[in-house]
């Protein structure tokens, strides 16, 4: 294979350059609004409501951990699709697509199967 | 399907991954037998392999069986097999005794497939299977020690597996090929513009395989994980997941450079020398201050880690034994930490603690226990007639070998203004040799090693116990330890069938 | 046959540690067999040892580690030379006094004689050794033994006298280890009597780095100033017989190496620093002797003497000459005796008032003169007395040095004077003038383990004094190859 280096890294300047450029851009203008704006340092400034009840709690909460359960789950089959696109293509140039597809979709039902049977999609 | 038979030990020990799982959750069952049978069938499997002397490659070269991947089967299997029957007591007390036979068995099978993988993408594909099962079984046992081990694990592991990623990425970009042989031919043909990239190529996946092997600076998991994960998962962690990370740099280093010849060897014959000086003068100086035994055997294993790197600056730097020596020195290494493991968990049981101050007055205690750990602790530090004598000095060996070998030049004594000719002509000739300096280092930390690990042997022996009660262990856990302490004084006196094996494993990567 | 000497001890300690915890036999009655009967094989090799023959003799040897195509071949290899042949006698002598001297042990007496027996068998396998490799896993072999003899069964500040022991031995050896790699890798092989043939071969580094990196080790252990400093608190903290065995034959060691391995193997190095080696050695003799007059401690003053002394040894070897290196090689035997029945008669002294320090005792020779009389043949011995042994080998030591350093030699002279010194002046504060009360009881030595012990090695401190050639004999054939190499350098 014939890659120059010199053209892998010299792709690499533009990189470079849009990294350094997006790192002052954002950089000016925090900087700016920091010395230029008015700024009050006042306590209730920093309260959800400036008006109104008090708020009781955080204004951050937590997430039960079963929502990243069922993420996880749902990406597992979000994947599983993307390769099933590109197969697709091929399915009907190869017979052997087909069982590779097969075995494939066995293994993440298995999976399924099992997360199922230890209660991970129970609601708790 | 003959594919399928080239990968078979590996194959077997993932179906039995999930054969366990199911069965786990089905009800309760005997687990050990099923769990204990794939491993010898397999292990028996890849031995018949390496018997048949043949190299086989599978699924278009990415998977290569030959001495080399079977050596590593052996022993990883092995390992295997010793962790679970070593640590049962402890598995077998868990109701999450189903995943940790299950995982432990994935992580080996992957381990398998690590070693025995040609290709870049199978490499990636091995390795994060087997980290990932490492990282649940860090976090298993749900403590708050454990959880956090198994996130940290988790966190450095996934960075890790970035870097790598990275660095495949330039490999492939510059020799547009993932096999390791395609990377070979592309050194080997000396591209004078591709030299910087490719050395920061092999820096990105160092610097990634660096987190497997829990070398400085890429170590700092290893204390924290090693403390808070379970002895079992520890003792797994620390024999066969660094068997493995070192055999796959072995191999990528070695094929992927063509044997130390290529013209970037002493680039990384450098790198891999400064970074054996700094993880054995770091994990040792750390050691120094350990009160945990798994912290300390934590710090520790960076320290060998350290030792089996001079093996791999050695490869680099040209030694022809230098691999057998990286390979022989896990192998007594394998025996020597699990014996040392398999007697902390059996100890830690009992005595509910892993302070090195509640080993106190052990050997009045449980004389086999103490004895062995002894004999562990000695094998570690280095002291005959234990096997870590005759590895350090292997693999010392090697090293000196490879630096009488190298062309390396230095003008470093010329550039220096005034000095005496006399003084100038000697940093020339210890620079030029600086992979001496490597070993000296090397030795010099041995003695700074025996003081923690002596230290911790006359704990066990001199000090008053705090209860005279004997310690009672079951007969399987005596017979891994007597089976570990066999190895360790075995391979320490008659080292040659070992050091044969190892020769023979590594003639096959050239 | 030196397999037999090496393997005896071996086998002792592991009959001894296999046995059942009660068995009607006693630790000690089996340690005594197999001591003796290795005692019994050394006197047979030096009996038989031929001097007129040239070469190692009783030679063993089979590939121990075969790597031969990574070019690491270890061999097993024995044999004996006339510098290891007295040597070897020494250590089947001073192991079975050892074992008697230890006869009323009562702390764990089964890993007792367990670890005597293993460090007989590494010090054996280091004077035997002719393969570098070989040698120096007998070398660190002999650490855990020690270690656990001072830290188990000694007095005082034992664990930090056996730690410090152990710390400076490893951290002396380290070297030496790279030292060995480098020589071995230039030759080829680790075998000593072949690199013999070719010294001072090419090697990767400069050959001053390697001489001192194999020389630290041998200079920790023999020792001398300024890597001195573990011995005497070694010594003060060791039980009785380890005090014997490290003074008697683990300081010979060292001196043993010196001649075996830098000086034979890389001669021109020796002759470069000839001149710095004896300026050491003349120093640590004075500054020993002068440490030894202000000891308070009997067995720490017996200690520092051991530091002055080993110093002529070096002085010896530095010299360079035949007469001068056989002065050493029978120096260290002789020390080995002598000292190693000074510090059996200041054990007995122990037993007896568990108190070392020279203050609390005064004529003791009125209530114990068995003690007191082989004290006296000891310290008479040690301080040089013509017809005693040590008189021999210092006299040959200093003719043979005084030619290439004198300033050296005329230190090391003044040392003598300075023994006489240490020596008479702690005879008549602990054994001589008026009979005390405090120690009126104090019984004498009778029981037969002890008397055995003693005499015997009183008596060989006699016979070497008067009829030196029984060893020197043989000593003039185990130097004269060395001295050639060294001459032809």
């Amino acid at each position: 294979m014939e890659h120059s280096t010199d053209a892998l890294f010299g792709g690499y300047i533009t990189v470079l350059v849009a990294i350094v450029m997006g790192a002052i851009l954002p950089v000016t203008a925090l900087l700016a609004t920091r010395l230029l704006a008015p700024f009050s340092r006042e306590r209730n400034k920093g309260a959800t409501y400036e008006c109104g009840m008090l708020p009781i709690r955080r204004a951050s909460t937590s997430i039960g951990m079963r929502f990243y359960l069922y993420a996880i789950l749902f990406i597992i089959f979000d994947v599983e699709a993307l390769f099933v696109f590109p197969w697709v293509l091929t399915f009907a140039d190869s017979p052997s697509a087909y069982w590779t597809m097969f075995a494939f979709i066995s293994i993440l039902g298995a999976g399924l199967a099992y997360a199922w049977k230890k209660g991970a999609l129970q609601w708790r | 399907m003959a594919d399928f038979v080239v990968i078979a030990p590996a194959l077997i020990l993932l179906l039995a991954s999930g054969v366990v799982l199911f069965v786990a959750i089905s009800g309760p069952g005997t687990l050990r037998p099923v769990v204990l049978g794939a491993l010898v069938i397999a292990g028996v499997f890849a031995l018949a392999q390496g018997a048949g002397g043949q190299n086989a490659e599978a699924f278009g070269g990415a998977v290569r069986v030959d001495a080399f991947s079977v050596f590593f089967a052996v022993l990883i299997v092995a390992a295997t097999i010793a962790v679970i029957l070593g640590g049962s007591e402890w598995i077998e007390s868990r109701a999450q005794r189903g995943e940790v036979y299950g995982l432990m068995l994935a992580s080996a099978g992957a381990m398998l497939l690590l070693t025995q993988s040609n290709d870049l993408i199978m490499i990636f594909v091995a390795l994060e299977t087997t980290s990932i099962a490492q990282f649940i079984l860090a976090g298993i046992a749900r403590d708050a020690r454990s959880s956090e081990a198994g996130l940290k694990y988790l966190l450095t592991g996934s960075v890790s597996a970035a870097v790598l990623l990275y660095g495949f990425a330039f490999l492939f970009g510059l020799s547009g090929s993932t096999s390791l042989q395609g990377i070979a031919a592309y050194v080997a043909a000396a591209p004078e513009g591709g030299r910087l990239a490719l050395l920061f190529a092999f820096a990105l996946v160092a610097a990634g395989f660096g987190f497997k092997m829990a070398i400085v600076p890429f170590h700092a998991w290893a204390p924290d994980v090693y403390q808070g994960a379970p002895t079992v998962v520890t003792s797994f962690l620390s024999v066969a997941s660094k068997a493995a990370g070192f055999a796959i740099v072995l191999r990528v280093f070695y094929v992927g450079l063509g044997g130390g010849d290529s013209y970037i060897a002493n680039d990384w014959a450098i790198m891999f020398g400064v970074l054996a000086a700094l993880s054995m003068t770091f994990g040792n100086l750390a050691a120094l201050m350990q009160t945990d035994v798994k912290r300390l055997l934590g710090y520790s294993s960076i320290a060998q880690a350290g030792n089996i790197a001079v093996g791999l600056a050695a490869v680099a730097a040209g030694s022809t034994n230098g691999a057998s020596g990286v390979l022989f020195f896990l192998g007594t290494y394998a025996a020597t930490n699990l014996g040392a493991f398999v007697c902390v968990m059996a100890v830690s049981q009992r005595i509910g603690s892993d302070q090195i101050r509640d080993y106190a007055g052990l050997a009045r205690r449980s004389p086999w226990l103490a004895g062995i750990l002894t004999l562990c602790l000695l094998s570690l530090t280095g002291i005959p007639p234990t096997a870590g004598f005759l590895a350090k000095i292997y693999i010392f060996n090697s090293a000196i070998q490879a630096s009488g070998a190298s062309e390396f030049t230095s003008n470093l004594g010329a550039q220096m203004v005034g000095a005496p000719p006399f003084v100038a002509n000697l940093v020339d000739g210890v620079v030029e040799r600086w992979l001496v300096l490597v070993v000296v280092v090397a030795v010099l930390n041995t003695a700074i090693s025996a003081f923690y690990y002596l230290r911790w042997a006359r704990t066990m022996i001199l000090d008053e116990p705090p209860e005279t009660s004997a310690l009672r262990v079951p007969a399987g856990v005596q017979g891994v330890v007597a089976v570990a302490a066999f190895g360790v004084v075995l391979f320490g006196l008659a080292p040659t069938p070992l050091i044969t094996a190892a020769q023979h494993a590594a003639a096959a990567l050239h | 046959m030196l397999t037999l000497f090496l393997m005896l001890p071996i086998a002792g300690a592991l009959t001894l540690l296999l046995l059942p915890e009660d068995q009607r036999i006693k630790p000690r009655v089996i340690a005594l067999v197999y001591s003796g009967l290795a005692f019994a094989v050394s006197v047979l090799v030096f009996a038989l040892f031929d001097p007129a023959r040239e070469g190692y003799q009783f030679v063993q040897r089979f590939t121990w580690i075969d790597a031969s195509s990574a070019g690491f071949t270890v061999q097993y290899a024995l044999g004996v030379d006339g510098l290891s042949a007295p040597l070897v006698l020494l250590t089947g002598l001073l192991s079975l006094a050892a074992v008697l001297v230890s006869w009323n042990i009562e702390l764990r007496p089964r890993a007792y004689f367990a670890m005597l027996l293993l460090l007989e068998a590494s010090v054996a396998g280091v004077f035997t050794s002719l393969d570098l490799i070989q040698f120096f896993f007998f070398w660190e072999l002999e650490l855990l033994p020690m270690y656990l003899l001072i830290s188990i069964w000694g007095s005082g500040r034992k664990e930090y006298s056996a730690m410090k022991f152990l710390l400076y031995t490893i951290g002396g050896s380290a070297l030496m280890a790279v030292g060995f790699l480098l020589i071995g890798l230039s030759a080829g092989t680790f075998d000593i009597a072949v690199l013999a043939r070719t010294p001072d071969a090419e090697l990767i580094l400069p050959g001053a780095l390697v001489f001192w990196m194999i020389m630290a080790a041998f200079l920790v252990k023999l020792p001398v100033f300024p890597v001195h400093t573990w011995l005497p608190d070694a010594h003060t903290d060791a039980p009785t017989a380890v005090s014997v065995m490290l003074a008697g034959v683990l300081l010979k060691m060292g001196g043993y190496g010196i001649m075996r391995i830098p000086v034979s193997l890389l001669p021109e190095q020796a002759h470069t620093f000839a001149t710095l080696l004896a300026t050491i050695a003349g120093f640590s003799v004075v500054y020993g002797a002068i440490i030894t007059l202000q000891q308070r401690d009997l067995k720490r003053l017996i200690a520092y003497s051991s530091v002055s002394h080993m110093g002529y040894v070096l002085l010896g070897v530095a010299a360079l000459t035949p007469v001068s290196m056989s002065g050493a090689a029978l120096q260290m035997f002789t020390h080995g005796t002598i000292t190693g029945l000074l510090f059996i008669m200041v054990g007995l002294v122990y037993d007896r008032a568990h108190t070392r320090q020279i203050a609390d005792f005064g004529g003791l020779m009125h209530h114990v003169p068995f003690i007191g009389v082989f004290m006296l043949v000891a310290g008479m011995a040690s301080l040089g007395l013509p017809t005693l042994s040590g008189f021999v080998a210092e006299l040959t030591v200093f003719l043979g040095s005084w030619d290439a350093h004198p300033i050296a030699t005329a230190f090391a002279v003044f040392g003598v004077v300075l023994a006489a010194g240490y020596i008479l002046w702690m005879m008549q504060r602990v054994f001589f003038g008026p009979p005390s009360t405090r120690w009126a009881s104090m019984p004498d030595a009778t029981a037969w383990w002890e008397r055995t012990a003693v005499l015997g090695m009183a008596a060989s401190i006699v016979v070497v004094g008067v009829y030196p050639a029984v060893v020197t004999r043989v000593i003039e054939a185990g130097i004269e190859p060395i001295a050639a190499i060294v001459g032809a350098a």
